[in-house]
């Protein structure tokens, strides 16, 4: 590398996707700088913070709440606009928001990727399925995912194992807990499908991370790290020889007079300024802080912000609409006991219904649900010994049943610089308008509803508590597709208006499927490294 | 006292060990000791070369000749660090443009008993010839038949070792092994048992415990004086496994003594980590108990049996689960507690009150000699590299170099031992011998 430039790449974001990215570029021998917002935490900080928490519940809980690089619950920091309150679920320090996950590692299925041929939903993806199935099996040994080789992943009964793979799991799937073992049963009994979800969870030793030991606290925290998180790979980067700059938030890309990139500034918590130029720059922020960055980045030349000729910069902010509903069965299962999410349940994940409605991936949880019964038993101003004996009791029998569903990209639906506020850097906060008001989801939600009825039934199991709605996996805001005039991104995540900048993340997928991102956006991000190798 | 003094004065004391292991001539010396079969998968139909792939797992040969992290069986490649710089193992699969595959019996023979390669230059001493010289002519015969035909030739070289002058000069190596090579066959002692010299060959011919547990002297040979009074290899503390009853091995039994060399695990005993563990998961777990007995009988030898274990309460710590209440409810100071380290790292799995789970997945700290231990190294060396068991039951505890730093490891560590350990310890340990044990290669 010359001195020329202060790295042949920088990475914007030490998140599961950037990390991935700057320690497969210094694996090929190039010179990365790898900045990240947030601070450097060893997990035991995390860990504490968790046990001293009075809020177990809170994903973002532990997590480094700071001035200079807020988090996506820091008070006053993103505002809505829309009719429902999203609230995007984030954190910045090194390792990103995988640290809070639950693991869920699936693969897309080929119709995925062709979802306005093949339904006339949505958009189709720039590249299919074949393409990316050697970067999936790449993403599973490098996050080390666990998970079963002869399943039929569609659970359209079309026998495994599907959708293809060259490679084999890195690791069996853990035995399902006792609960997982009569669910199992019960729902297959009632013609649902059953998989051991493939998780980035050990289920033996592997990677110099031990097996999963059963805390059952992935979300927020695992205290062992048997469950993946990127600071995995940030940490393996930085042995490569990268170098991982911490507290150190970028909120400007600057161009030449032609759009090609060539430089970053950034600021430290001291609000001191600094600069670092590089080849290549490679973005990996997640879904909010990406494209507010190509945002804040406008000038004259380029005065709706850079990679945004389409105008699809922070536009189709999609994510995976998920509902909770607990509820009291008759027979004592024991949920808690192990991983957090060890099996899904379809009536398919694929189908002509995906013509009319959102797919859906069920799961009954296996959070450990003391807190809710205490809370509400303490409520009904139960005390004393019947207190613990009908704590045991519920607890045992609580199930609570989830389900995230897929939600077509809407222009409407956004992220946007806020005109009126302004973070303790100076810099303008993110502001979200979001409406979770899209027929093909509603149809959706109401089948999921209808499934939950029946499901209840066949556990012999009443209603707990009211069904509820959150919003992860925030998607979508910097898509990808073939035609510049609606896409930032190409199908190598290359954009489409400066050829030295990349995007990877959940930011740049086409399409939410009915499965957690996380292993796709990781395969196309490994894939994006590969081009940007071949350009150095 | 100067160099060569010492030398001579190790010199007499190197005959006369010579002299005790030659006690009782045994006419003849053809006797198998230890008669362990294959418990290889990979057991050839020929007895001999059976015979020969169990003897190399009895002396470990993979554990030094193979690289870490997937490196093809015996094809060399690890590197040993010495006090006078790395040494690399050599190619020892037939392959004949990179490894032995040339080599005569008599040229395996010498290599192995006297240190001397094929081409006549000398090996250096991480190469255990010292021990291998005890080997008898059979086993030699069945170890050079296995790995003609038992081992799969790889033909990639071996990095070459290139020792700083004066250490370079493998010349210089023939006046050492004139002084500290015994150069001679095993001799079993015929007022003790068979199954007692069957041990003694096990432990000085194959397994070579001396190697790492006996001290070495300033020209890096054994201290024969001082035979398993304990050594540092590579950060790491092989400690002494005498029959002292306070210092040694003396107060275990030997159904102890057993478990731990199948399992490494011995519940408020012992607990492998370090160069140890890999020797009990390449060699020591795949021989059969009898040998291991055997083992077990020559180390032990003339200690009556413990009547009551030593071993201290099967309970954990009241005192630890009492300070894991403290923790909560309290902001956390600027520096942390013991209580707090340990709540934070290693409570997930070893459990608030040390004691681990009751499968025994995640082992009991509870009294474990590298807690108990004055040497706090092992403890040290554990917590930040890791500890990784393979073989029949996978485990691995992590390595927390990158999570805490200098003071909170000695911190953890004083925490630890106070706790868990039933002895009280003069020194806490510093940060400075914490930071020292960072770059140690394990």
């Amino acid at each position: 590398m010359s001195s020329e430039f202060d790295a042949d790449v920088i990475v914007v974001g030490s998140g599961v996707c950037g990390s991935l990215v700057a320690h497969r570029l210094a694996k090929g021998g190039k010179h990365v700088i790898l900045l990240e917002a947030g601070p450097r935490t060893p997990r035991w900080q995390i860990v504490e913070k968790f046990r001293n928490s009075a809020n177990k519940g809170d994903p973002n809980g532990p997590y480094p709440d700071t001035r200079y690089a807020p988090k996506s619950t820091s008070a006053g920091y993103l505002t809505e606009t829309g009719g429902t309150p999203n609230h995007p679920s984030y954190v910045r320090l090194v390792g990103g928001t995988t640290w809070h996950w639950a693991g869920a590692a699936y693969r897309f299925l080929p119709n995925d990727f062709r979802m306005k041929s093949l339904y006339g939903v949505s958009r189709d993806w720039p590249i299919e399925y074949d393409e990316l199935e050697p970067w999936y099996g790449l993403a599973e040994h490098e996050l080390g995912v666990s998970g079963p080789d002869d399943a039929d992943q569609s659970a359209t009964g079309r026998g495994g194992p599907f959708p293809p793979r060259s490679t084999p799991y890195p690791m069996k799937p853990a035995p399902f807990p006792y609960m997982h073992q009569r669910a199992a049963d019960i729902l297959t009994a009632g013609g649902y499908r059953v998989l051991n979800e493939p998780t980035a969870r050990n289920s033996q030793p592997y990677d110099g991370r031990p097996a999963c030991q059963g805390n059952n606290s992935c979300t927020p925290v695992c205290p062992v790290g048997a469950l993946y998180n990127g600071s995995v790979h940030a940490y393996k980067a930085e042995q490569l020889g990268v170098q991982l700059l911490t507290e150190s938030v970028v909120y400007r890309i600057e161009t030449d007079s032609r759009g090609r990139i060539v430089a970053v500034r950034y600021k430290k918590p001291d609000g001191s300024d600094h600069r670092l130029t590089a080849r290549i720059f490679v973005l990996a922020a997640y879904s909010i802080e990406t494209p507010k960055l190509l945002l804040m980045s406008a000038t004259s030349e380029f005065p709706n912000g850079l990679a945004n000729r389409s105008d699809m910069v922070g536009r189709n902010l999609t994510c995976q609409p998920e509902c909770h509903q607990g509820f009291l069965g008759k027979e004592a299962l024991w949920p808690g006991r192990g991983p957090v999410h060890p099996q899904t349940f379809f009536v398919a994940r694929d189908g002509e219904f995906r013509k009319h409605h959102s797919g859906a991936k069920h799961v009954v949880t296996n959070n450990a649900p003391n807190a809710i019964i205490a809370g509400n038993l303490l409520k009904q101003g139960v005390l004393g010994p019947n207190l613990d004996e009908m704590i045991r009791d519920q607890a045992s029998r609580y199930i609570e049943l989830s389900s995230q569903h897929e939600y077509p990209p809407d222009p409407n639906n956004r992220v946007t610089l806020s005109r009126t506020r302004k973070d303790a850097l100076g810099l303008p906060t993110p502001e979200i308008h979001f409406n979770r008001d899209h027929p093909y989801f509603l149809a959706g939600a109401e089948a999921t509803r209808k499934e939950y009825e029946k499901v209840a039934a066949l556990f012999g199991a009443t209603p707990y508590s009211p069904l509820h709605w959150v919003h992860p996996h925030t998607q979508g805001t910097t898509i990808m597709g073939a035609d510049p005039r609606d896409s930032v991104v190409d199908g190598h995540g290359r954009t489409h208006d400066h050829p030295n900048l990349f995007i990877v993340g959940p930011s740049v997928m086409t399409t939410t499927g009915t499965v957690n991102p996380t292993l796709t956006a990781s395969a196309l991000a490994l894939r994006t490294a590969d081009t940007v190798l071949r350009e150095l | 006292m100067g160099k060569s003094a010492k030398a001579l004065r190790t010199a007499r004391s190197v005959a006369s060990a010579a002299i005790v292991l030659v006690v009782g001539l045994v006419a003849g010396g053809g006797t198998a000791w230890a008669t362990g079969t294959s418990t290889s998968s990979e057991a050839s139909a020929d007895p001999v070369v059976a015979r020969g792939a169990w003897l190399a797992t009895a002396a470990d040969c993979i554990a030094c000749h193979t690289a870490p992290s997937g490196g093809a069986p015996y094809a060399g490649g690890n590197a040993i660090h010495s006090p006078v710089g790395t040494i690399w193992s050599t190619n020892i699969t037939p392959s004949r443009k990179d490894g032995i595959g040339n080599y005569t019996e008599a040229q395996f023979a010498r290599a192995l008993r006297e240190g001397v390669r094929a081409d006549g230059e000398r090996l250096y001493p991480a190469m255990p010839y010292t021990s291998y010289t005890l080997l008898s002519d059979a086993d030699v015969h069945a170890l050079y038949r296995y790995f003609m035909s038992g081992v799969k030739p790889v033909d990639v070289p071996a990095p070459r070792t290139k020792l700083a002058f004066p250490f370079g000069v493998r010349g210089a190596m023939a006046g050492w092994d004139l002084l500290f090579n015994r150069s001679g066959r095993f001799v079993s002692d015929p007022h003790k048992s068979v199954e007692w010299n069957r041990g003694a060959y096990l432990v000085n011919a194959l397994a070579h415990c001396s190697s790492c547990h006996t001290p070495r002297n300033v020209l890096f040979a054994e201290d024969v004086d001082r035979r398993f009074a304990g050594a540092h290899v590579d950060g790491w503390y092989a400690p002494p496994i005498t029959a002292d009853l306070r210092t040694g091995i003396g107060a275990w039994t030997t159904t102890q003594l057993v478990d731990y060399l199948q399992t490494g695990d011995v519940p408020h005993r012992a607990l492998v980590a370090g160069p140890m563990a890999d020797a009990i998961d390449h060699s020591f777990a795949k021989l059969d108990r009898a040998d291991l007995s055997a083992i077990a009988t020559y180390l032990l030898d003339g200690i009556p049996t413990p009547s009551a274990s030593s071993a201290a309460q099967a309970s954990g710590s009241a005192a630890a689960e009492r300070d894991e209440a403290t923790l909560r409810g309290v902001s956390r100071a600027a520096q942390p507690s013991g209580a707090q380290l340990y709540s934070g790292n290693c409570a997930a799995c070893h459990q608030i009150d040390g004691n681990g789970t009751r499968d025994g997945d995640a082992p009991s700290l509870i009294a474990i000699s590298d807690v108990q231990r004055d040497d706090p190294d092992n403890l040290i060396m554990a917590i930040l590299h890791g500890v990784d068991r393979e073989g029949a039951r996978p485990r691995l505890m992590p390595a927390f170099a990158n999570e805490m730093n200098d003071q909170e490891v000695a911190t953890l560590v004083n925490y630890v031992r106070e706790r868990f350990g039933t002895g009280t310890h003069a020194t806490p340990v510093s940060s400075e011998a914490v930071h020292r044990l960072r770059s140690a290669a394990n």
